[in-house]
Parts: structure tokens; sequence; C-alpha cells
């Protein structure tokens, strides 16, 4: 057992021995609901590895380790192990857009039907929140663009409070200006970024 | 009534950072299966779908269970069965462009979908499993953490 090969060879089985005793995570990519795929980077203090195709998965066991180099998971391992969690899997929110008259909480005509809408979702699904974010253009003041975009979700928060929603189930935010639909330059009147958006989970 | 009022008054002059405040649920419970429970300090409360999640609470599922969480940014994460998970870190506060989500996810099995944050700040969301960090940039991703 002295020549350099089976030397090489006891270490070889060695790692393996231990690496099958370790714990071992593994770290899978997949396609979003919305057919996009992004990517996900995934550190030890070994090394890292970045994962930015559909299904490419690495795996860690232990600290000093690097992990694996990036391979396919297998479908079979993705259906054994992930089957429950799949299926607990929250429904993808409902998302509503309600648009306003500019620099006044008026909302569009079209909009009315809007909230009928939302109604009828809430009544549908066990909804667990409502999440209300209310935007304005990007003409006027920071400011005032917060106080407006706050009073467009109240108001849509108190008319669903006017229907029977639960008020535990709603969070409002205000973005003033920030996180516009269509992003344009400062001072730009934008109709479609005058909105307030519903997201019903 | 009166009670009410203030409440409301206090929600309308603090809406905007609602979501910064400690003490704000994070998200809830979506979706369950079997047995989920929640450890909040010293105590377990069991869970059920709508329960309120807040930052610190770990989540644990029984076998077999399973839980399905959505947090108020949107982000979606589902536990296995015999799971464990914390949100170590949520900061949700669009206004002020300020980001942060780190979920450590302490044993079984996830399915992990970014949601705002994810979206509008790819560098604000970290997920720790044990001897690793996950960089996760806007997508979908499924873990598996094995226990000692």
């Amino acid at each position: 057992m002295n020549n350099p090969i089976s030397g090489m060879l006891t270490a070889i089985l060695m790692i393996l021995f231990l690496s099958s005793c370790l714990p071992q995570h593994s770290v899978i990519l997949v396609t979003d609901p919305d057919g996009r795929i992004g990517k996900a980077e995934v550190i030890t203090a070994g090394g890292k590895q970045l994962l930015e195709k559909p299904g490419d998965m690495t795996r860690v066991s232990g600290s000093p380790a690097s992990p694996s180099s990036v391979m396919t998971a297998p479908p079979d391992y993705i259906a054994v192990t992930f089957a429950e969690a799949m299926a607990a899997q929250p429904l993808p929110p409902k998302k509503f857009i309600l648009f306003f008259a500019t620099g006044t909480t008026t909302m569009s005509t079209e909009s009315h039907a809007a909230i009928t809408a939302i109604l009828t979702v809430c009544k549908k699904r066990g909804v667990t929140s409502i999440r209300i974010s209310g935007h304005t253009d990007a003409t006027g003041t920071d400011q005032f663009n917060e106080k407006l975009a706050r009073e467009r979700a109240l108001l849509i928060r108190d008319l669903l409070l006017q229907n029977g929603i639960n008020p535990d189930l709603i969070t409002v935010s205000s973005h003033g200006k920030g996180n516009p639909l269509v992003p344009t330059p400062d001072g730009v009147a934008e109709p479609r970024n005058r909105r307030v958006e519903v997201i019903v989970q | 009534m009166k009670y009410y009022v203030f409440c409301l008054l206090i929600f309308v002059l603090t809406g905007s950072t609602a979501y910064a405040v400690q003490g704000d649920p994070v998200g809830h419970i979506q979706t369950l299966n079997g047995h989920v429970s929640i450890l909040r300090g010293n105590s377990t409360l069991p869970g059920s779908v709508g329960t309120p999640i807040y930052h610190s609470d770990l989540i644990r599922t029984a076998k077999p269970g399973a839980a399905g969480i959505v947090l108020t940014d949107g982000t979606t994460i589902s536990l296995g069965p015999n799971s464990e998970l914390s949100i170590s870190s949520y900061l949700f506060d669009p206004k002020e462009e300020r980001f942060s989500l780190a979920v450590r996810m302490v044993k079984g099995t996830f399915v992990y979908l970014s949601g705002l944050i994810g979206k509008l700040s790819p560098n604000a969301v970290q997920l720790s499993i044990p001897d690793a960090t996950i960089s996760a940039r806007g997508t979908k991703l499924l873990v598996e953490v094995q226990d000692n």
C-alpha cells in the first residue's frame, strides 16, 4: 500500500466515505410560473456554483467543501423528494389594477367593475391577504404623490371594508411615484401609473 | 368605536411604512396539510390557514405535514413534511426602496418562488441552508436540506 496510486485510491475512498456520512443538501433551479428562469448562486466557505438553466442542481455537504459541480437534477429525484412541498405551493395571487383621474382620488368608471371582481374573487377562494398599494405618475412633488397614493389606496380599502371584507386581511402601502407600471422620466403625466394595485392571495 | 377610529388614525398615519414596523405580520399561512406549528419565542402555536407569520417565527411541519406561506411582498415558500424554516430578516418598504429578505431553511424540503423583493431588489434576497447561502435572483428554486 505504499505506491502513490493506492494512496490516492485510499484518499478518494475516504472522501467518498466521509461525504456519504454527511447530510447532503440540494439546490435546484426551475422555471417559474411565468415561464421565466432566474439565476441562483450557491456559496460555501470553499467555493460557489452558479445555477442558470432549468434543472441545474448543485449539492452541498459540509462547510469547507465547495458546492458540487452543476448537474441536471434527475426528474424522478424531484418528483419523489418535492411532491408534498410542490402540492402545498400557494395559488398564484390575483392582481387587479384600478385607475384614477390626474391629481385626484376619483376612480375611472371601468375601475368600479374591478371592485366587484375583487369582491367576487374574495368570496370564491379562501383569502388570506389583500395587499393594496397606491401609486401616482411622476408629476408633482414627492410629498404630494406619497400622500395622494396613500389616499387612493385607503379609498379602495374603505370600499372593500364597506362590502364586508375582514380588515385583518388588508395591508396598505403607498409607493408615491415609485414602482410605476410604465416607467417615465420625472414630470411626465402617465395615466397608467395613476393607479391602485390590489393583490388578492 | 373610539378605539377603532384611533386604530384607523394610527393606520393612516403609519400606513406607508406599515411593512417596516416590527410587530406587523410578514406573511400568512396560505395552505396547510397535516400538522404545522409555529415556534414564537418560547411558545409553540398551532398553525392553520390564515395564521399570520412574524419575523423570527420558526415554522415547523410534522410528518406527514406540509404548508405554503405567502409573504406580504408576494414571495411564496412551501414546506414539505418534517421541515423547518424561519424568516430571519424581512423589510418591504417600496417607497423608500428598502428591501431585505433572509430565509433560513433548517431542514426538510422547500419550494421558493420570489416575490416583489426579488423583482425590485434581487441582491436583497438571501436564503441560507446549513453550510451554504443561496443568492436567488428572481426565480423559483427547490431546496432539500437533509437532517443530521
